[in-house]
């Protein structure tokens, strides 16, 4: 048996009830080391242990360059012999730093531990001996027997072995894994059905000993290989009998299941993805600017390093004041020490107070998006909220935006808005749901409200009994479904498993026609307060591949009655010949359609008895087939007797939008951002969304898998061809319907990029061109793969939006995760970097508070970089002057206060409060949005040129002064103080012309930084510090002298007039030249944006769905008895088993 | 205001309850409607246009360059005389004493070098001496001092800072002034003579005071011992710099002008900026109204040439100026400033043709608005 299990990949062993198996093989870790085999059911999100919190949380900082490149300055400026600056001026920004970084991840990961602990102590019943105890999720442990309560969320994935309800059906929602709110089946096998079943259940299960051989855990969320070794028998187990951990059990009282994967070996938490750390696009290029300023530091400290020992070995030959000064008589190594001394000396021109004011920033920013009022949603009482406080400026610079569906776009909510009957319109869709009158319906008791139609005429004619039709298409909406009936509080409670079928059996209580309950032989329904009994023959199911299901009941007078829903093009190719309001019913369809209505025609057949005993027979037959081609064979059949229909009507479903969906889809697309739709739902649902928030225009060409594959697998090296080939496609698409084309693919189809890699750029090229991308039926790791996709063959930013558990692997691992605070789990907000309560509040955070933090930022690190380097690079000229000794030119108090006192402030206040635009004009101009896309303000030219100029400064802030001072009386302070002056008004006159925006706090900022250079000056050259210490303040007297000197005065004005010159120019030049872009701007987009909600769609385009969530069937398990009363339960499962093997997704086509 | 700023978002996300007059209820997660949470705040954006921008550079041009003109006229005015007694040359009266590469050369050189003043100088006349090649600004020689014990700190007059090595000690004793600034204090001494026309040599009264910086001479340099008149006492148990000649307390016969305050010394300590530069060495004071200062005419310096600079190429010079309320002769700021007058006036001709051409567009597209 091992080894058979061994060749087919079964090798996770489970034995039911055998602690003792099981818990030596536990899965253990020390340091690095691991071993064991099975995985506890303990969640561990969180990195620290009050142990390894130092170490690791150093580790992690000091993987940042810069920071280690700090604790390096920190420990030269300690050695005495290289020290040009005090060793105090970096180590109290570092300390800083270090611990301000290091309680922030603290503070994270204790509130990640509290969750972890929530999470790990929920209660679940474990079978102890015979009876079932309490025992918390972490003690959990693999063959363990687990009893789940209703409506109790599943610990671990589970083995389905039987449940309170019959054929131990059991009912779960997974809204938590694939986004889908709507009830999936579980069946147990019915081996164990029968035999635990039967006994009194506790002894029953705890004498269970089978042992199960199943695939090592993976993240395949809608497979599972296995066999049930038990009582000497091989049951196959396949995706039907699993209950996967996160889902949660719904109209079943109680489930009894064998826990398989536990703790990190469940599918879901396979699927999650790793946690990254994110770093913004900016900070990126920042970095390498900041490694290329290292690199010429370093290479400037070597050619200074050179000089000085050329300088040096001068020295030693001629004799003089330096000579004995040379260490130890040796220039190489006085070249070796000047080297360190220069690295020292030039390391302010990348100081650590960056990184220090960075963060503030990024801080602030993110303050701004939790205050923002205009994205608080008073509902729920939530602001917009950053979880995430370092990727502000990425929301500027996004490209691809991939969106969930449920949830996101949609509210999940279907309503019925419309229906035809009999070529009779009812309901107006125009009007939003919100504002439709309700109708009296008090004459219907079992009315529960949620009716968002009105048409007191269709209620007149049927409470009038006046339409024959009308009757039998609300009798039809209350029969041919699979939704299940819960009595609660005197009324049914519907529980179906689409959402759709919910509303259309909703819509047909509310008229009076209620579905009351069913059993597996009849459904009991009150028409109009009368209450029949149908007898249920047949249900006919709907596949994906039918797009209909129909019922076949005889009615309380005796006549047989087939009632059939479905896809309209279906069902009207199968009506009886002239059908009369065809015409009127297809015109209504395409009205439905143009107003983004879900649409599903209605029919009915009258069967003649003796046509449906033949029928019934062949049907018992083919059903006991076990050959494969059983399917097909009952295809066959179902066609046979859903012909000859009677069209009833048609029913118009709305897919409630999140509100203002398609007016932000539009603006964001106008800014340049592509939207993606990436949802776990079916196709159709897929498209019909797209169109309807304007994703998809009505003449927007779908471009699906057969079409693509041949594009992108055309001539096969010749990618040059497939392009010829491709543009072939667009030109003609172009004349057609002017390069409007999205791409439809689905998640099986994705499935294939994982074999060809090389397609991945090709339809990435493809997709550019594209309007947008549909993907449907992804599991959360495709979602997450298609946001790898984008990020591997774009330099695009991307931002995943969603809202349930299913997305928090593509919210990793986009650039900018944002969650949507939902009705759903917070799993998506605990893992995002934003999080919002309404979709729409994107707009403003991507087009506002991106748009500014992009600029803010972009600007903050372009003068920063500017500033500091002026600043320090000074010495490499003045090195030449003085021997290449490292003499520094400014006081080391200058030197530590420049960057924090004197010019920080101003800067950190435009970086606050800095607007190009104002908010109203960012979102009435999206267009504006593409300078961040572009990197228009932080592309490594733009820093290259602020490092250029930066240069250029440094040698007119040397230069100047030099010449005025070269060859008098003027002594080293003078020109120190001189410098000084000239580089804080250089850095203030710069900081100026960057400020657009003027607050009270900027030009406060502006006097402040001004007046506080020359009051610390002063301080620092005071007698009385002097006398406290004549070592440190030896500068006493000099800023008095000076700042009373007008040939200081005249230079340091000077040499901060020539410095900016050139950025006076260049802004100057920008004033010029912009007055003209930014009229072309306003002018262009004037016009308000208009929505194309009101377009007509073209006939063809008709869509109309039958949006039955799960492919597989699902009439299948609630009239099992009926329709397949002759075969023997156990072959139908081995043989859907098997089957299920064969051909694992094809359910979900 | 930072501070104050991340307090407030503190509560905001904390949920704390705020008792307020309202009494203790949860307060709503709303966000205050404020003008600076809001980003509202009132801010005055200049609306920048070529007519606003332009204007500048003209301005900044003319005033500019005026003020370039004035320093260029200034500084030319100013009269300044310069020798250069270095004795490189062997026609120089210098060269023999410039042979001596020595600091302690037992007999002092001296060298007599006559000039000739072109122009009488009316104010008072400042006579520098000047250095070349000499690194002063070196930053191993800068940091050889001690301030403290310069400033008059008995335990560092004894002990003295590990920065003056290798000058701290000599022969187990401290050396006061320690370090190699004051080791290499410029010990020429010039004396500068009138030749009267009819024939008699008037020597001219150099005064030695006045010439160190306020701050230095009373505050950052102090004889130990405080109020000791007994200099001698004071610098018991140190030697003198290797390279003096005379302990530091026998710089000067005036008391006020002896040991650390003494003003040469002072003067020598404040480093220079960059290798080429100027010392005040003596004032020429104004005697009367009447009379220039220095008449023109026929002078002869005497220097008592002790300081070696050959040995590493310098240069020594002895400098003769007036002054203005700009200091002495000048003239590269003045230049430095007609320069960028001119380009600044230069870039707001450019831009004022690139306006015009651009101009035109500009206004088309306000009238296809």
């Amino acid at each position: 048996m091992a080894k058979e299990s061994v060749e087919s990949g079964l090798t996770w062993e489970v034995r039911a009830n055998s602690c003792h198996y099981h818990k030596p093989k536990q899965k253990k870790s020390f340091l690095c080391f691991r071993w064991g085999r099975y995985a506890d059911n303990l969640l561990r999100s969180y990195k620290y242990s009050p142990l390894t919190f130092l170490p690791l949380t150093l580790f992690e900082q000091f993987q940042r360059v810069a920071n280690l490149y700090f604790l390096l300055m920190m420990v030269m400026q300690c050695v005495p012999a290289i020290s040009s600056i005090p060793w105090y001026i970096t180590i109290i920004p570092l300390i800083t730093v270090l611990s301000v970084r290091g309680l922030k991840d603290l503070a994270n990961d204790m509130a990640r531990r509290r969750s972890d602990a929530q999470i790990n102590s929920r209660p679940c019943d474990v079978l102890v001996s015979q009876s079932f105890s309490t025992a918390q999720w972490k003690d959990l442990f693999v063959g363990d027997v687990l009893r789940i309560h209703k409506d109790q969320v599943i610990p671990a994935d589970l083995l389905l072995l039987c449940s309170s309800e019959p054929h131990s059906l059991c009912y779960v929602e997974t809204a938590d894994i694939d986004g889908e709110t709507n009830l999936k089946y579980r069946q147990a096998l019915s081996a164990t059905h029968n035999e635990l079943t039967s006994h009194p259940s506790e002894e029953a299960l705890a004498a269970f000993d089978g042992v199960v051989l199943c695939e090592e855990p993976n993240n395949r969320l809608y497979t599972f290989r296995g066999q049930l070794h038990w009582r000497g028998e091989c049951l196959l187990l396949d995706n039907q009998h699993i209950l996967l951990r996160g889902t949660v059990l719904r109209n079943t009282q109680f489930a009894y299941g064998l826990a398989i994967y536990t703790g990190t070996d469940t599918k879901i938490l396979r699927n999650c993805g790793k946690i990254r750390v994110k770093t913004t696009r900016t900070e990126k290029v920042f970095n390498k600017v900041v490694m290329g300023i290292i690199l010429s530091v370093l290479l400037a400290a070597l050619l200074l390093a050179i000089g000085s020992g050329v300088f040096s070995s001068w020295v030693m030959s001629h004799t003089g004041v330096l000579t004995p000064l040379v260490v130890g008589g040796n220039p190489i190594y006085t070249g070796f020490l000047i080297f360190w001394s220069y690295i020292i000396l030039l390391s302010p021109a990348m100081p650590i107070a960056l990184y220090i004011t960075f963060e503030v920033i990024h801080t602030v920013h993110s303050k701004f998006i939790g205050w923002d009022l205009e994205m608080y949603w008073p509902q729920a009482d939530k602001p917009a909220q950053a979880r995430n406080t370092s990727l502000s400026e990425e929301l500027g610079q996004v490209g691809y935006l991939l969106s969930d569906k449920t949830g996101t776009l949609t509210q999940n909510r279907l309503l019925y808005r419309q229906c035809c009957i009999a070529g009779e319109i009812y309901g107006d869709a125009s009007v939003r749901a919100e504002d439709v009158e309700p109708m009296d319906l008090s004459w219907n008791p079992f009315s529960r409200g949620g009716l968002f139609m009105s048409a007191p005429r269709l209620v007149e004619t049927l409470r009038g009994q006046k339409c024959p039709l009308s009757i039998q298409f609300f009798s039809a909406l209350s029969l041919c479904h699979t939704v299940m009936a819960e009595w609660k509080e005197e009324a049914p409670v519907y529980q179906a498993a689409s959402p759709d079928e919910e509303a259309l059996v909703g819509a047909a209580r509310e008229l009076g026609w209620v579905f009351l309950s069913r059993t597996r032989d009849f459904i009991v329904v009150s028409e109009l307060g009368v209450t029949r009994q149908y007898q249920l023959l047949a249900l006919l199911d709907f596949t994906s591949q039918r797009r209909r299901m129909s019922v076949l009941v005889r009615e309380p007078e005796g006549g047989l009655k087939l009632y059939c829903k479905g896809a309209d093009i279906v069902i009207l190719e199968r009506l009886q010949k002239d059908c009369p309001y065809q015409e009127r019913v297809e015109k209504a369809l395409e009205l439905f359609a143009q107003a983004c209505l879900r649409t599903l025609c209605v029919a009915v057949r009258s069967v003649p008895e003796a046509s449906w005993e033949q029928w019934s027979k062949t049907l018992a037959q083919s059903a006991a087939m076990e050959t494969c081609d059983r399917e097909a064979v009952l295809e066959k059949l179902y066609d046979q007797m859903e012909r000859d229909l009677q069209l009833l009507g048609v029913t118009a479903i709305e897919d409630r939008l999140q509100e203002g969906v398609p007016e932000t889809i539009a603006l964001l697309q106008q800014a340049g951002i592509k939207v993606w739709v990436l949802t776990g739902d079916k196709k159709e649902t897929a498209v019909n969304i797209g169109y309807s928030c304007k994703l998809l225009d009505p003449d927007t060409r779908l471009l699906e898998w057969q079409e693509l594959r041949q594009i992108l697998q055309s001539p096969d090296p010749g990618v040059s061809f497939s392009k010829a080939r491709q543009t072939d496609l667009w030109v003609v698409d172009k004349e057609r319907a002017g390069a409007k084309t999205a791409v439809v693919l689905s998640g099986l189809e994705l499935a294939e990029f994982d074999q060809r890699p090389e397609w991945g750029s090709t339809f990435m090229r493809l997709a550019e061109q594209c309007q947008s991308v549909l993907c449907c039926r992804v599991t959360p790791g495709q979602k997450a793969d298609i946001v790898t996709l984008v990020r591997k063959h774009t330099t695009s930013v991307t931002l995943s939006i969603g809202d349930g558990a299913n997305d928090v692997n593509m919210i990793k691992t986009a650039h900018v995760g944002v969650g949507i605070a939902g009705v759903e789990g917070g799993q998506a907000v605990q893992n995002a970097d934003f999080a919002l309560s309404q979709f729409r509040f994107l707009q403003r955070l991507l087009l506002v508070h991106g748009r500014w933090s992009y600029r803010r930022i972009s600007l903050f690190l372009r003068y920063f970089l500017f500033k500091t380097c002026s600043f320090a690079l000074v010495h490499i000229w003045f090195g030449c002057f003085n021997g290449f000794s490292a003499q520094s030119l400014y006081e080391p108090w200058f030197i530590a206060l420049y960057t924090v006192f004197y010019t920080a402030t101003p800067i950190m206040l435009v970086a606050f409060f800095e607007q190009d635009v104002s908010a109203e004009s960012s979102l009435k101009w999206p267009e504006l949005y593409k300078c961040g896309q572009r990197q228009e303000l932080s592309s490594p030219l733009m820093l290259a040129l602020s490092l250029l100029y930066a240069v250029y400064t440094s040698l007119v802030l040397f230069f100047i002064p030099f010449g005025v001072f070269y060859n008098t009386a003027f002594d080293y302070q003078t020109m120190a103080v001189t410098v000084a002056m000239a580089a804080t008004f250089t850095a203030i006159i710069e900081v100026v012309l960057v400020t657009k925006y003027w607050t009270k706090f900027n030009v406060a900022a502006v006097c402040v930084s001004f007046v506080l250079f020359f009051i610390c000056t002063r301080i620092t050259h005071s007698t009385r510090l002097f006398q406290r210490s004549p070592r440190d303040y030896v500068f006493i007297g000099a800023s008095d002298k000076a700042f009373v000197n007008p040939v200081v005065w005249l230079t340091a004005l000077l040499t901060a007039w020539t410095a900016v010159l050139p950025s006076l120019t260049a802004y100057a030049l920008n004033v010029i030249l912009t007055v003209r872009d930014k009229q072309k701007v306003h002018s262009a987009s004037n016009q308000p944006m208009e929505l194309r909600s009101q377009m007509r769609r073209g006939t063809s385009l008709r869509r109309s769905s039958y949006a039955l969530s799960q492919g597989a069937r699902p009439g299948r398990h609630i009239i099992s008895a009926t329709s397949f009363r002759s075969t023997v339960p156990t072959v139908d499962e081995k043989v859907t088993a098997s089957n299920n093997l064969t051909r694992p997704l094809s359910a979900f086509k | 205001m930072i501070g104050a700023m991340m307090a407030s978002s503190y509560n905001e996300d904390g949920h704390i309850t705020v008792s307020g007059p309202g009494g203790g209820t949860l307060r709503s997660k709303k966000p205050e409607n404020t003008a600076f949470k809001q980003q509202r705040l009132p801010a005055w954006q200049p609306i920048l246009t070529a007519g606003t921008v332009l204007p500048a550079f003209f301005i900044i041009g003319l005033i500019f360059i005026p003020i370039g003109i004035g320093l260029y006229v200034t500084s030319n005015n100013i009269k300044e005389f310069e020798i250069d007694y270095t004795g490189e040359d062997v026609s120089s009266p210098c060269f023999n004493c410039s042979q001596s590469f020595s600091w302690n050369s037992t007999r002092p050189c001296t060298c007599v070098i006559p000039f000739y003043l072109e122009q009488p100088y009316e104010s008072s006349v400042f006579m520098y001496y000047g250095l070349s090649n000499f690194y002063q600004n070196h930053r191993r020689y800068v940091k050889s001092r001690d301030d403290s014990q310069l400033n008059g700190d008995m335990e560092s007059l004894l002990k003295p800072s590990k920065e003056c090595e290798p000058y701290a000690m000599n022969e187990n004793k401290p050396i006061a002034p320690c370090g190699a600034i004051a080791n290499s204090m410029f010990n020429d001494t010039f004396e500068l003579f009138y030749n009267d026309p009819n024939g008699t040599k008037v020597q001219i009264p150099l005064s030695n005071t006045g010439i160190a910086w306020w701050t230095d001479k009373h505050v950052k340099f102090r004889n130990p011992g405080l109020n000791n008149p007994n200099l001698t006492a004071a610098f018991q148990g140190t030697t003198k710099p290797v390279n003096w000649r005379r302990p530091v307390y026998e710089l000067d016969s005036a008391p006020d002008n002896n040991g650390f305050i003494n003003e040469d010394f002072i003067v020598w300590m404040r480093t220079a900026a960059l290798p080429t530069f100027r010392k005040l060495y003596r004032i020429i004071n104004k005697t009367s109204n009447m009379v220039p200062t220095l008449p023109r005419g026929n002078y002869t310096l005497e220097v008592v040439y002790n300081y070696p600079v050959r040995s590493f190429d310098g240069r020594k010079r002895m400098i003769l100026s007036t002054i203005s309320w700009m200091g002495g002769k000048n003239p590269f700021l003045g230049i430095a400033y007609i320069t960028v007058g001119s380009v600044c006036f230069f870039l707001g001709v450019v831009l004022l043709i690139i306006h015009h051409k651009c101009g035109n567009r500009s206004n088309s597209a306000d009238i296809s608005n």
